[in-house]
């Protein structure tokens, strides 16, 4: 008796089994990975382009379907990213979801744009674009790049995307830019917010460029995927200004503390045979000292002490660096003298063109003030910055020269 | 001594480090955060140094007359009568913020997990677990407190941990915020957040030994302040200023950021169950502490067959507020600001009564 009556009182628990509102079963959703803006024929539009994701490919259970190619790039017009996924569903057949999604790609010209922080904003009210999406700004349109985006070797699209974005902000060439970091910079209101620039066609290349003076598009190489990505956009106040090429977006990064920056190879006039140059990877262990004196009405200085060691890689020209004492001054002072010329020249760049850091210094001087309206009444993009006077002092620790204690000396090679 | 009861403190702890812990989860921050900006931890610090005491004279004037609940100790000290209108207005305060509260956690997870349903079935369904868990008595509630908080505990922190690379300490500069007055002032106005310090007391002669439920009640208060201040100050290092007021829940902003590794991408919904059941167990202590105020006062022994009539005036009066940033940002703000004075303030004055009646006689 007792179990026919705990049995009827469970029934209506059965409901609940069928009711759950928001279950969706994984084969009806259909995965964003790459979110594309363009410029709209009206005035406050955009051209939405969406990259869907085939889950099938590259998997050991789509053998039958390996037709199929590894994405669907769908672009329709729109007001935002979520009506648009509707419009957009007008021909894709499941339910277009931004959860997964790793990039989005603007076009310049929308960057460029007085609208672009108005979509930003769009995007961080809905739940489903995550703060940790990289922003990245295309030369081209959006959609173009990301049909041009061809990997050969890593076809999923969310695999390509994620290990192209780690790889490339290891060695620094591209920014680390996800959109929180973007509404912090932005909503600082101080400093300069870069973003990964990339493009997928080649114009015209430059061919007097060392390994990492190139802006996207500018690097002469044959073969592989036309996608570039290199050099960094720069926004201020929530609206691209400029490109910075590989090498400034380098020194900003290595000035920043906010970022990190792993894998920095890069090549030095040789200070003896000055035809010649070094190769070494630069490694900073330890933070960007900033010091900042900033006192009411007097001009404010900043002193930035950057501590790194460097390791030699190469010495083309043989000159024996390891086994003499004054050589080895000669090629640190000459290091550091020409990463200070570099870093002077950027920051130069950003007093007068920019008037503002893309180094988040604006951190350092926020202890002087006890509120936040001293803070933004003392103004650091308008008075502090552009009239500061900054002096960079690059400090080499270390210099090792890898495993080879010396190299072979040309002349007894070939006598 | 009392056998047949076998509430500790291990399970007082607990109650606390659910039933105020959870704060750190919900809009408490965003709340804080609108007026002080990037220095509204200091805040909760200020709200603490001026709730805490409260609660402890309000244990030390129960330790002197044993064995008497929140509501019999105000009939003692202030009469019959007033003593019930007392009783009476912290009852209709702490429902009116259960309501409040109970609205913005379901608003919570249908923004975040359940777009699709509907918030009434989501309410509906929600409070009919509290009522049912809240149904089989204190030392459920307790011992059930006690087995998930570690869990909880956990996620939390390993949350905490993964964030931490995300941080930026010079953010914590300016650091008043927006002034040191406000700081101030907002903390003072806030500090009823932590009126359920006093709620607590009405479960004061429940536990085994009152000594228990002091020695639960220190304990947990210090390690949840630390906890809160702890998460408020993360919060505010990770969103800096001008960000910080917009989010409107930090928490769960902060789960759908982190990643485990590359591999673990999209994580929330690891961080959401144990959530989930924290924001249960506090809804069902809070309705449960509810239900016995009411019955205090109404001389209701049977203060358990209330939790349905309560629970459900919950759900009917929590879906009359049109949506959740005027739940939070104009009601929740106002009965809060409202209501400081009378829990702040109400312990002094007992002991005061209580020391002149001593010298009177």
């Amino acid at each position: 008796m007792n179990l026919i009556k705990l049995f009827i009182l469970m029934v209506p628990f059965y409901l609940f089994l069928t009711g759950c509102y928001d279950k969706t079963e994984l084969e009806y959703q259909a995965y964003v990975v790459a979110l594309g803006v363009d410029k709209g024929e009206g005035d406050n539009t955009f051209k939405f382009t969406y990259q869907i994701a085939n889950p099938e490919t590259g998997t050991a259970i789509g053998g039958g379907s390996s037709n199929e190619p590894a994405s669907e790039i769908i672009t329709v017009e729109g007001n935002d990213f979520l009506t648009a996924t509707t419009t957009a569903n007008a021909s894709v057949s499941k339910k277009m979801t931004l959860d997964h999604t790793k990039v989005l790609v603007v076009s310049e010209e929308v960057a460029r744009s007085d609208n672009f922080l108005g979509l930003m904003q769009t995007a961080s009210r809905t739940t489903q674009i995550r703060r940790q999406v990289q922003i990245i700004v295309s030369k081209e349109n959006a959609r173009d790049f990301i049909k041009d985006n061809k990997p050969q070797l890593e076809t999923r699209p969310h695999k390509y995307y994620q290990l192209m974005l780690e790889r490339s902000t290891e060695t620094g060439i591209v920014p680390e830019s996800d959109i929180h970091r973007f509404f912090q910079l932005t909503e600082g209101d101080a400093d300069l917010f870069l973003a990964m620039y990339t493009t997928a066609t080649v114009e015209k290349t430059k061919n007097n460029g060392t390994e990492d003076e190139y802006k996207a598009g500018e690097i002469p190489k044959k073969g592989g995927n036309p996608a570039e990505f290199m050099g960094s956009a720069v926004f201020k106040e929530g609206k691209m200004i400029d490109v910075l090429d590989g090498q400034n977006t380098r020194l900003a990064l290595i000035m920043d503390n906010t970022l990190e920056i792993d894998d920095l190879l890069s090549t030095y006039q040789d200070p003896v045979k000055e035809d010649y140059k070094i190769a070494g990877d630069f490694s900073k262990k330890s933070p960007t000292k900033v010091k900042i004196d900033y006192r009411k009405d007097v001009k404010t200085t900043i002193d930035v002490t950057v501590p790194f060691s460097f390791e030699v890689l190469a010495i083309p020209s043989l000159v024996p660096y390891s086994q003499d004492e004054k050589l080895r001054e000669k090629l640190k002072a000459s290091i550091e003298k020409s990463l200070e010329k570099k870093a002077n020249k950027l920051i130069e760049k950003a007093q007068k063109e920019y008037g503002s850091d893309p180094f988040y210094w604006s951190l350092y001087i926020r202890n002087e003030f006890a509120s936040i309206p001293d803070y933004e009444k003392a103004d650091w993009n308008k008075k502090i910055w552009p009239n500061a006077e900054v002096n960079v002092d690059f400090q080499m620790s270390r210099l090792e020269f890898g495993k080879m204690v010396n190299d072979s000396q040309l002349n007894e090679v070939r006598d | 001594m009392k056998p047949d009861k076998t509430l500790k403190t291990r399970e007082m702890f607990a109650i606390v480090a659910l039933f105020i812990g959870v704060k750190l989860s919900d809009t408490t921050a965003t709340l804080y955060s609108q007026k002080v900006q990037n220095g509204f931890w200091l805040s909760v610090v200020v709200s603490l140094i001026i709730a805490l005491p409260s609660f402890f004279i309000l244990l030390h004037l129960l330790k002197l007359f044993k064995d008497k609940n929140l509501v019999e100790l105000l009939e003692i000290l202030l009469g019959k009568f007033i003593g019930k209108v007392v009783g009476f207005t912290i009852f209709l305060t702490s429902f009116g913020l259960l309501v409040l509260d109970s609205r913005n956690y379901v608003e919570e997870v249908k923004l975040l997990y359940f777009p699709e349903s509907p918030t009434t079935s989501l309410y509906f369904i929600f409070i009919i677990v509290c009522i049912l868990t809240a149904k089989r008595g204190l030392e459920s509630i307790g011992s059930t407190s006690w087995i998930v908080l570690p869990f909880i505990k956990i996620s939390m922190f390993l949350l905490a941990f993964l964030i931490l690379k995300e941080i930026v300490w010079l953010r914590i500069f300016p650091i008043f915020g927006n002034g040191l007055d406000v700081v101030l002032t907002e903390g003072i106005n806030k500090a009823s957040i932590f009126s359920e310090f006093i709620l607590l007391t009405i479960a004061y002669t429940s536990f085994r030994d009152t000594k228990f439920f002091r020695r639960g009640s220190y304990i947990g208060s210090s390690v949840v302040s630390l906890e809160l201040v702890f998460f408020f100050l993360l919060y505010a290092l990770v969103f800096d200023y001008n960000s910080i007021e917009k989010v409107a829940y930090p928490y769960h902003e902060v789960t759908q950021y982190v990643n485990l590794g590359n591999f673990f991408t999209n994580v929330e919904t690891f961080f959401m169950v144990f959530w989930l059941s924290a924001a249960f167990l506090r809804f069902i202590i809070y309705l449960y502490l509810v239900a016995m105020v009411f019955g205090a006062v109404f001389n209701i022994k049977e203060h358990e067959s209330l939790l349905l009539p309560l629970g459900l005036l919950t759900v009917s009066s929590g879906l009359l507020v049109e949506n959740t940033v005027i739940n939070e940002l104009v009601y929740r703000e106002k009965l809060l600001m409202y209501s400081t004075p009378l829990y702040v303030l109400l312990p002094y004055l007992l002991w005061i009564i209580k020391r002149l009646r001593r010298d009177l006689k």
